[in-house]
């Protein structure tokens, strides 16, 4: 078998005369956590709704763990559980009801299974009460519940975080890393909260106008290019005068921005550059590492503008 | 697919409206025998006086039938016809006719089918719909089963539904006939006209035929509703346009009665029961003819529906 639990090949849907998925190549290791980012109309929505066969492609194919949802949809539709767009169940039912509707739709669901799921997401008070009632943190858990009764290779999860609060975020956020570390389930998230993504993901697929415009790994991002260089950020009176004693020390070119110089150095520079700076009457008031934020290199790759 | 209906009965019965909806058609049932029972005074059958009230009628309506404004309407006058004709049945055969009782309460509760009609459209209306406004479909349709068994459960859970609320209607109905009207026995007999004369049947077994008569019209409706439905996804769209198509049926048929293809209309064919009490609405159609039109118009239905819900995206609201 492959090692992918999702591969896209030339993805493509037009309605009308209008091509508005044009192309789309990529794929998720299993145990991965794939984060799908790109603007309002890039095409995201509909790409989730292909992979799980609520549209129909216009020519490609997407397989699931080797099976293709277009002539093989009940061997790939079993291996996913989803979220598309808000977790909309039945409002007149309860948790616990909902559960067992849609466990009835897989095979071995059993109710020792739905305990364990609704456990999972912290649901046990609030089960026995009706949708409707739910929070929209509550309504998040339950949409995730029922996305992994069936225990799914592929979860796909629209703006998980919505709607959660800060724990609850931390929370959520560990549990999907956990299902793609010890269950090897691939999850893809897809979230217009850059930050979010960048704490909970692998690898990162940045959409725009139905084109995957870049795929990156999210670890090396972060991680400085040549492991000698690091980006510094350093908050210093005067500015001016530190900017000139850097370049003057070691040649550093230091970008003033606001109260703030940015530059690069190997590592193990940073002390004696602080103590010469000390040395000549500088004050000092913070020293920091810095990097650039996933949201820099979106901004940088879709460029300012680019909610038309 | 045992599943699949049972989940559509536990979202179908877990909605207050349907619960509403059952309630009011177990009160019609309970209380529509006032409307039907005839005033007991007036006859109450004994071994003693029902010849002469039976002769009393049957002058009433010799006079009648010479009216000429009851000759002018076809249908009125088979009606009246039909009331001579078994009255004079009881007389020829002298056979007592039976009282009012639970079983001919039963009988005459066809008359209110139209309401469960009713009920199934507003059912088969939202059943598909529904899903898409409450958004859930987004979670029925990624499930390892095919848009065609799902379709084809909340087809088969709107006609349970119409078989739950029509064995209640008539449990319910029985019951209010026996409090109100008495028990006319276990296996009553009544004459009737059918066929163009007049028969001495069970009661129960004119029960059996005249509603399944009836069903035809609501699985038709229903059917109509569904597919209404699915095609634009609006609950209360579907609503409206079968109901007043259930409502204004016969009056469209009345209008168009001149053109020469007004027989292939729907509510021209949907009371089947024109063949074998009454005058068919035109002449020169017979009972295959009328199947046979029913039929096309069920499997154009079923097709727009099937098609609408397997071959459409599901795209965003």
């Amino acid at each position: 078998m492959t090692e992918n639990a999702m591969e896209l090949v030339d993805v493509r849907k037009s309605i009308g005369s209008k091509e508005i998925i044009k192309g789309l190549t990529f794929s998720i290791k299993k145990g991965e956590v794939f984060g799908f980012i790109g603007p309002n109309g890039a095409g995201k929505t509909t790409t989730i709704r292909m992979m799980v066969g609520l549209m129909k492609l216009s020519s490609g194919e997407i397989r699931i763990d080797g099976k293709s949802i277009v002539s093989e949809y009940k061997d790939a539709a079993r291996k996913i559980g989803a979220i598309v767009e808000n977790p909309e169940l039945y409002p007149f039912m309860t948790g616990w009801q909902n559960l067992v509707h849609f466990a009835r739709m897989n095979k071995g669901v059993t109710n020792e299974r739905i305990k364990e799921v609704v456990e999972l997401v912290g649901l046990e008070k609030a089960v026995k009460e009706k949708v409707g009632k739910y929070s929209l943190g509550m309504r998040q858990r339950i949409g995730i519940a029922q996305a992994l009764l069936h225990r799914p290779s592929v979860l796909i999860l629209d703006e998980p975080t919505n709607g959660l609060d800060p724990t609850g975020i931390r929370e959520m956020r560990q549990h999907i890393r956990k299902l793609a570390e010890e269950e090897n389930v691939a999850v893809i998230i897809s979230s217009h909260l850059l930050s979010e993504i960048e704490l909970m993901c692998d690898r990162v697929g940045m959409i725009q106008n139905g084109k995957m415009v870049a795929v990156q790994s999210v670890r090396d991002a972060e991680k400085p290019d040549t492991p000698a260089l690091q980006d510094v950020i350093l908050e210093a009176q005067p500015i001016e005068k530190s900017r000139s004693l850097l370049y003057a020390h070691s040649k550093i070119e230091a970008k003033a921005e606001g109260d703030l110089l940015r530059f690069q150095c190997e590592k193990d520079k940073i002390p004696e550059l602080v103590a010469y700076l000390a040395g000549e009457n500088i004050a000092i008031y913070q020293v920091g590492a810095g990097k650039a934020t996933l949201e820099e290199k979106f901004f940088d790759l879709m460029g300012e503008n680019t909610i038309v | 697919m045992f599943n699949l209906v049972r989940n559509e009965q536990m979202k179908l019965f877990l909605q207050k409206s349907t619960w509403a909806m059952l309630i009011a058609l177990v009160l019609m049932a309970f209380f529509g025998v006032f409307l039907t029972k005839p005033d007991s005074d007036e006859v109450k059958y004994t071994d003693a006086n029902w010849r002469t009230i039976l002769e009393k009628e049957n002058k009433k309506i010799e006079k009648n039938l010479k009216d000429p404004e009851t000759q002018a309407d076809e249908q009125y006058y088979q009606y009246v016809m039909q009331d001579y004709e078994v009255n004079e049945y009881y007389l020829k055969n002298d056979i007592m006719p039976l009282n009012y009782g639970a079983w001919q309460y039963v009988l005459d509760g066809k008359g209110f089918l139209p309401l469960l009609s009713l009920l199934t459209i507003i059912v088969a209306a939202g059943i598909v719909a529904n899903e898409y406004r409450w958004g859930s479909i987004k979670l029925l349709l990624i499930r390892p089963i095919t848009r065609t068994k799902i379709l084809l459960s909340k087809y088969l859970s709107v006609l349970l539904f119409a078989l739950i609320g029509l064995a209640l209607f008539m449990i319910v109905a029985w019951i209010a006939g026996a409090i109100f009207a008495g028990v006319d026995g276990l296996n009553p007999k009544v004459a009737v006209y059918t066929d163009g004369k007049v028969v001495y049947d069970s009661i129960i077994a004119r029960v059996f035929e005249d509603y399944g008569f009836k069903l035809v019209n609501l699985v038709m409706m229903a059917t109509f509703a569904f597919a209404i439905s699915t095609l634009f996804r609006n609950s209360a769209l579907a609503i409206g346009i079968s109901i007043f198509l259930m409502m204004a049926g016969s009056s469209i048929i009345v209008f168009l009665m001149e053109k020469s293809w007004a027989k292939y209309i729907l509510f021209a064919n949907t009371d089947l029961t024109q063949y074998t009490t009454g005058v068919p609405i035109f002449k020169g159609t017979t009972l295959g003819f009328s199947i046979t039109v029913l039929l096309v118009y069920y499997v154009i239905f079923v097709v727009v529906s099937w098609l609408s819900f397997t071959k459409r995206d599901v795209a965003g609201s």
